[in-house]
């Protein structure tokens, strides 16, 4: 019994999953100086969070998926409640209000635990249904993923509310909807973008105007993206070596362990370092949609659909914010920025995928 | 249009894919999964195209343009807080100076630097290198080499710029001490923070000044604002191309002292020439009025941070200047512990006002004989005290154990800090048999019963506790905390903290006829008695005089004293190293203290007239 278990896990993913950890773990250490002792109490607690979230991991994969936590709406309703929350008892931090204090522990994101929450109850609210056949059947997903990302972008994070589009996205064309209809919908979005524009925050204002002409203010949130691509750039092939990026010096990059950890893998380890780190990523995700392709059911396959979406839309935003191809929003690198919530998260919806890969039989 | 999906369904009609490429379980989602694949690998296909044209191909550009964009944060330093007297006037203000840096990082040549720079700046060469190395930890601040530089040597830094890479100069305020440098030990002085001070202070910046001591210490960060910031790019010669952004800085505080820099004034011309402390000081509230030490230094000497050649001087000084005597060092207190040893027999119904007792001038205690200097004959306790009859007191210690000695003393706060508003506040040392037996392997004696009881063998105060004794014999218990804090503000003038009395009242049950005989006792020591010389007419003022023997030569000199008499409002506490006699040395310097806060001896509900 116990031994099939380890002959039927994807032990693929695993490993992948375990490399980004510890390039992640490397970086961290860059960004904060350097020296295990600069980046010591960093280092603390990105110890605390990969050993929590590899807990929920396990825990996760050893669950049946189909019995995760009752009807959907039910965590859905939970979701919104949550989302809503931050917004009454947030708390502020760098200006907006992403974060739950949860006494010892920090706090939490929860825009991030939303994000899987979301996966869920979407691929929930798909799994009954037949088809998709018109534009309009579109309408009452659109709708399940719309509200929340409604508050999310209130909270302010742009990025968060824009990963659960491409989720969206990804989850409805999987599971049938036309691909002209997708398109359809997209188009409604760019023509509704100008009135969306009116609702964001200044800041995120400016970081989309930086982003289409970074030149226009270097000094405010132009400034960052050019910093960014001189450290990327001045890698070239091998990069400058580890712990020897001179941009990566803290003052030139901010939240350079956070947003902007790609800088240093680009900076210091190249060209050669960021195509690996881009190749663990692709490893990871083929996994995942090896296991969407591979379950036994639909509710299975939307859900991997839609992790490996979350985390496919996370690493290109993420490391095309640095490069100078997407604006710059405050999304993270999948294990490999700081913040506990998003590694945890992303640790769960690794456990999911393995429980889902592990039930691909009838009878498994 | 689409059909339905189901898992058994064979094959999927949607337009787009025709003819579908079934998976192992042949499910019918299969096909859109691959293509969602494809999406992202083409995706990520693009970003590592952009990534090969921005490393590979133009890796070149953007590396010569990582290593000329400089970037310097300049710090643009808060003007620290103003410090004034309880009237108002300023005592320590800022002026405005350059400081020249360096940035460690962009110092490829360091000792070609130095041998350009040091001249220029009038500093060793050797110190110059030295504050350089010291600052390569942190290769991207900037490290002052020298605040406070002439202008003259500034232009020819500038001229120079560009021989001279990485050198800044900044515009950084430095202290100014007015009242011709009153005060020199309570304010304190400055120096840059170091690396331990860093350790436990994470809101402030390597390079920063900080109070080293006095209320400048005590009070810092309500003194020192927040620096603001000046990012700038520079061109690789160093020169500020653009400024990229600002934080404006934010001043400091300021802080309004109890001290009164008139009494200041005459308390520290008393100790001209000398070595010793005074202390004055509200015994209702705990205001200090003035709190001066001997020998002091110049404070001007750090306000562009000291040479090292200063440094030495100062530390190495065997008068040590920068101790401030008044909180720090502790000394026997001689008679003017015959207060605990009075206040003890009265209370323990040892002695009272009217008892007698024979001066022979010497005390027999076994095989021992204990010599006074003079025989005084009979006397009662008021005469006792007033003439400081060594044996009377000798005969009370006697009667009381040294337990009773030692919980009077306790109970009047010796043996432990005031908590007075400064750094570096001594303990001082009551003694008892415990800890004799702990520290020096042996029992106590009789012997040093007798000795304690007139202040001598191992008690030891600082001049500030003598200030609350005396304090609390003058309110009849009361042990009021030491602070030379008044108010805080803010720099447009608004109360940020005011600092109030804090009172302890003293374990002790002392009847008010006890308080009232050792009150009178000390009256009759100025009035006629030893401490005659302190006496100000027109004026009741009780008081102690006391010349502590020392292993180390000449007596030092005490007088401790409070005004007036019937609602003290006034401690006066004078301290000579080696000034032989109290009542010879210190009680005239208390005298023109109590002479010079007549005026202020307005009785009033909460302590001296406000400013």
């Amino acid at each position: 019994m116990r031994a099939r278990w380890l002959r039927e896990v994807d032990w693929v993913l695993i490993s992948s999953t375990v490399l980004l950890a510890a390039f992640g773990v490397v970086a961290l250490i860059s960004a904060r100086g350097g020296s295990a002792e600069a980046a010591s109490s960093f280092l603390r607690a990105r110890a605390l969070h990969l050993a929590l979230g590899a807990l929920v991991m396990v825990a996760l994969a050893a669950t049946d998926y189909r019995q995760l936590a009752g009807p959907w709406q039910v965590i859905y309703a939970g979701t919104l409640l949550l989302l809503a929350s931050v917004l009454v008892l947030g708390d502020t931090r760098m200006g907006a209000q992403r974060w739950i204090a949860l006494g010892a522990f920090g706090g939490f994101q929860p825009s991030e635990i939303a994000k899987l929450a979301l996966v869920i109850t979407i691929a929930r609210h798909l799994e009954g249904v037949k088809s998709l056949p018109r534009l309009r059947s579109l309408f009452p997903f659109a709708l399940h993923i719309a509200v929340p990302a409604a508050l999310i972008v209130r909270q302010p994070d742009l990025g968060t509310a824009l990963v659960l589009l491409a989720v969206l996205a990804a989850v409805l064309y999987v599971a049938g909807a036309r691909a002209q209809d997708l398109a359809g919908v997209a188009a409604a979005g760019a023509i509704a973008a100008p009135f969306l524009w009116r609702l964001l925050h200044d800041y995120q204002r400016r970081r989309l105007s930086a982003f289409l002409d970074p030149g226009a203010d270097p000094l405010g949130a132009g400034y960052a993206l050019i910093q960014s691509k001189i450290a990327v750039g001045s890698g070239q092939i091998f990069g400058k070596g580890l712990f020897a990026g001179t941009q990566s010096v803290l003052r030139f990059i901010p939240e350079q362990h956070t947003d902007f950890v790609f800088t240093v893998v680009g900076e210091e380890l190249g060209l050669a370092g960021a195509t690996l780190l881009l190749g663990l990523y692709l490893v990871w995700l083929w996994r995942a949609l090896r296991i969407a392709e591979g379950a036994r059911d639909r509710l299975g396959a939307l859900v991997a659909t839609g992790i490996a979406a979350m985390v496919a839309f996370h690493v290109v935003v993420n490391v095309g914010m640095t490069v100078g191809l997407m604006p710059v929003t405050g999304i993270p690198l999948p294990l490999v920025s700081h913040g506990g919530t998003a590694i945890i998260t992303t640790l769960a919806g690794t456990g999911m995928l393995l429980s889902i890969h592990l039930r691909r039989r009838p009878g498994s | 249009m689409g059909r339905e999906f189901f898992p058994q369904a064979r094959f999927d009609e949607d337009r787009g894919s025709k003819g579908v490429a079934v998976n192992m379980e042949g499910a019918p989602w299969s096909p859109r999964v691959a293509r969602l694949g494809l999406i992202i690998l083409l995706v990520f296909a693009l970003i590592e195209g952009r990534l090969w044209s921005m490393q590979a191909i133009d890796g070149g550009r953007y590396l010569e343009l990582s290593e000329q964009n400089r970037l310097r944060d300049y710090k643009v330093p808060a003007p620290r807080g103003v410090i004034y007297d309880r009237r108002g006037h300023p005592m320590v203000t800022n002026r405005p100076a350059f400081t020249v840096g360096v940035l460690p990082m962009e110092v490829s040549n360091p000792q070609g630097l130095a041998t350009l720079l040091a001249p220029m700046l009038g500093v060793e060469r050797d110190e110059m290198l030295a504050r350089l190395e010291a600052g390569r930890v942190r290769p991207f601040e900037p490290v002052a080499l020298r605040r406070d530089v002439p202008k003259s040597a500034v232009m020819t830094v500038e001229e120079r710029r560009l021989d001279l890479p990485g050198v800044i100069v900044q515009a950084e305020p430095v202290r100014e001490y007015l009242l011709g440098g009153l005060g020199t030990h309570a304010l304190g002085y400055l120096g840059e923070i170091t690396e331990e001070e860093l350790r436990s202070r994470p809101q402030y910046r390597a390079g920063d000044l900080i109070g080293k001591s006095g209320v400048e210490r005590t009070y810092d960060t309500h003194l020192r604002g927040e620096n603001g910031r000046l990012r700038v790019e520079v061109d690789a010669a160093g020169r500020p191309v653009r400024v990229l952004s600002r934080k404006s800085s934010r001043p400091g505080h300021s802080l309004v002292l109890n001290i009164d820099a008139n009494l200041q004034e005459i308390a520290e011309k008393g100790l001209r020439g000398r070595t010793g402390a005074v202390v004055v000081m509200d015994p209702r509230n705990g205001e200090v009025l003035a709190l001066a030490s001997a020998p002091t230094f110049d404070p001007g000497l750090f306000s562009g941070g000291i040479s090292p050649a200063d440094w030495r001087r100062l530390t190495s000084d065997r008068r040590l200047p920068l101790m401030n005597r008044s909180v720090e060092s502790t000394y026997e207190p001689g008679s003017v512990f015959k207060m605990v040893t009075g206040l003890a027999a009265l209370g323990e119904g040892v002695a009272r006002r009217d008892s007698r007792f024979e001066c022979t001038g010497s005390l027999q205690l076994g095989r021992w004989v204990f010599r006074d200097l003079v025989a005084h004959g009979t006397v009662n306790f008021i005469k006792g005290t007033a003439v400081s009859c060594n044996v009377m007191f000798w005969q009370l210690g006697r009667a009381l154990g040294e337990a009773r000695l030692e919980h009077y003393a306790r109970a009047l706060g010796l043996g432990r800090v005031t908590g007075i508003d400064l750094p570096g506040e001594a303990t001082g040392l009551v003694p008892s048999a415990a800890w004799k037996q702990r520290v020096w392997k042996e029992p106590w004696y009789p012997g040093d019963t007798l000795n304690m009881s007139i202040g001598q063998g191992f008690v030891l105060t600082t001049p500030v506790q003598i200030a609350r004794m005396v304090g609390a014999v003058a309110t009849g218990g009361k042990l009021a905390r030491p602070h030379l804090a008044r108010r805080v503000l803010s720099p447009d003038g608004t109360e940020v903290m005011a600092f109030g009395r804090e009172i302890e009242d003293a374990p002790l049950t002392l009847t008010p006829a006890a308080v009232h005989a050792m009150r009178e006792g000390m009256r009759a020591v100025v009035e006629g008695g030893t401490g005659a010389a302190a006496a100000v007419p027109g004026m009741t003022i009780a008081g102690k005089t006391g010349s502590a023997e020392n292993p180390r030569g000449i007596p030092h000199a005490w007088f401790a004293g409070y005004a007036p008499v019937e609602d003290p409002a006034l401690v006066v506490v004078v301290f000579v190293e080696h000034g032989r006699r109290g009542g010879e040395v210190a009680a005239p310097i208390a005298r023109a203290l109590f002479e010079a806060a007549r005026p202020l001896l307005v009785p009033h509900p909460e302590g001296l007239v406000r400013p």
